[in-house]
């Protein structure tokens, strides 16, 4: 990756403590981990990824959305994905992901991405051991919700599997407001029905006995979760009370 | 592009029934659930049936022919991605415009897309790949435009990606065969609340949707060719619908709205 500019270290610092695996460290402890990570602040159109480079770099991105995209021999690109802030690419056989195979990305729009090299994360969680603890959560919430997923396909009613899903939109890119957990759908409402393995009618009669519950709102392009404790007993495999 | 029909018997519309989208969705969800038949086995005989609708329109010779796949990226996108396979076997050259990048499709479609990579094929994503002049010319230079963006369970205006599509491919004014329906129309009422193709022909698949022969559906579908997708008449009896056997003369029927 090549860096254009570097924020201020102060800025460094403060958008470091955003990310979940530096959870729990002080303010101390954030700066000196500031000095051993790069924060590379990027423009539209320039490359973070190629499957060039060394393959043990990860890198978080901070601010910016940022598209990953495969090249055919001749040179032409297929995007596969556009990734904003939060997600975690490069080698990511250290947090138990796959690198995605012959796979680019480059920022779509100015943005901030953390980088860290397997030596810096050794040396990070040796003296901050919390840094390898919260890799294991991450690890952990991954294999169980892989495992669920596949409980839920084989084994769930449709209402579990919705509420399940419902509960990690939520979690993954909800928003809280007065009302509830809001969750923007980029969804139709058909990929939502393919994700939990059923057809829209369903989901749509579903989605329908959670509104007359009171468990959520919904709209065409959003849902508001206003009882997830409910709904967190739906998916656990209470029958919803009619 | 000149049509060449001969080929195929036609069928009075008539005497062929038609099955709403929400009667539709009832038939795709009996045939995997009830008779075993898999989404991928009934995408495949829709995309090489489309493969079949586009070379006879196309004159009857791929070769030499450059036809532009839109897909969006549902399961009637996916059909359309095999038929992208079909058209490249026959000799066309092929290029894929998707309308969301690959890893945002369904899992059947991706499943089709992954195939064409590994063959090879020339595919990329409408907003992300192209720019809107390169997007402007792969249309306008195509001979035929398959439209494979949107299928029957969509009704209202196309939104997003989609909508951007649709409109290159409207603006580019080329010879398109639709997918199951012109994408845009309504398939119960045949109207367009948005933006929406106006095809040369139509390859719509299992039964005829109502909305292929009312409001702006005549208009906008051109020629409405009927594909089997190889559902028995147990699975319409079971739903009440009544199918009778409009593949007698073929698996490609013409539905002849004059008669």
């Amino acid at each position: 990756m090549t860096s254009s500019q570097t924020r201020s270290f102060t800025e460094k610092v403060g958008l470091l403590s955003e990310v979940a695996l530096f959870a729990g460290l002080s303010e101390a402890d954030m700066q000196a981990i500031g000095h051993a990570t790069t924060m590379t602040h990027c423009v539209r159109g320039q490359r973070i990824l190629s499957p060039d480079d060394p393959p043990d770099r990860i890198h978080i991105i901070k601010k910016g959305r940022i598209r990953v995209y495969r090249m055919s021999p001749d040179g032409k690109q297929l995007t596969l994905d556009i990734y904003e802030k939060g997600t975690i690419l490069g080698d990511m056989s250290v947090l138990g992901q796959d690198r995605l195979p012959e796979a680019y990305a480059e920022a779509i729009d100015e943005g901030v991405i953390c980088t860290i090299s397997p030596d810096e994360l050794n040396r990070l969680i040796e003296r901050y051991p919390v840094v390898g603890v919260n890799i294991i959560r991450h690890l952990s919430r991954r294999l169980q919700a892989a495992e669920r997923e596949l409980e839920a396909m084989a084994y769930q009613r449709v209402d579990q599997r919705l509420a399940r899903k419902l509960l990690d939109l939520g979690q993954r890119f909800g928003v809280k407001t007065e009302r509830g957990t809001l969750i923007e759908a980029r969804l139709t409402q058909q990929e939502l029905a393919e994700m939990i393995g059923t057809t829209r009618e369903t989901l749509a009669h579903t989605l329908g006995d959670f509104r007359r519950l009171g468990l959520l709102e919904s709209s065409k392009h959003s849902v508001v979760i206003r009882d997830a404790e409910h709904l967190a007993e739906i998916a656990d495999g209470d029958e919803a009370s009619r | 592009m000149p049509a060449m029909q001969m080929a195929v018997p036609a069928l009075r519309a008539a005497d062929v029934s038609t099955v709403t989208a929400a009667q539709m969705a009832d038939v795709d969800r009996s045939a995997v659930e009830d008779f075993g038949i898999t989404l991928l086995q009934m995408m495949e005989q829709a995309g090489s049936h489309l493969a079949d609708v586009v070379r006879m329109e196309a004159g009857g010779d791929l070769r030499e022919q450059r036809v532009v796949v839109a897909v969006g990226p549902g399961n009637n996108g996916g059909g359309g991605l095999v038929a992208a396979r079909h058209l490249v076997n026959r000799g066309a050259s092929v290029r894929v415009v998707l309308a969301r990048p690959a890893l945002r499709m369904s899992e059947a479609a991706r499943h089709q897309l992954a195939t064409l990579i590994a063959m090879g094929a020339h595919c990329c994503v409408a907003t992300y790949d192209l720019t809107d002049e390169e997007l402007e010319h792969v249309l306008v230079n195509a001979d035929v435009v398959v439209d494979a963006v949107l299928g029957y369970r969509i009704h209202g205006a196309p939104r997003d990606e989609a909508e951007r599509l649709i409109g290159f491919i409207v603006r580019a004014g080329r010879p398109v065969v639709s997918l199951d329906l012109p994408s845009g129309v309504d398939p119960d009422t045949g109207e367009a609340a948005g933006i929406a193709i106006t095809a040369t022909a139509t390859l719509t698949l299992a039964l005829p949707k109502p909305g292929l022969f009312r409001g702006e559906g005549p208009d906008r579908a051109g020629r409405v060719y009927l594909g089997d997708i190889g559902l028995p008449e147990a699975l319409y009896a079971g739903l009440g619908i009544s199918a009778g056997q409009p593949f007698s003369a073929g698996r490609i029927v013409l539905v002849d709205r004059t008669a």
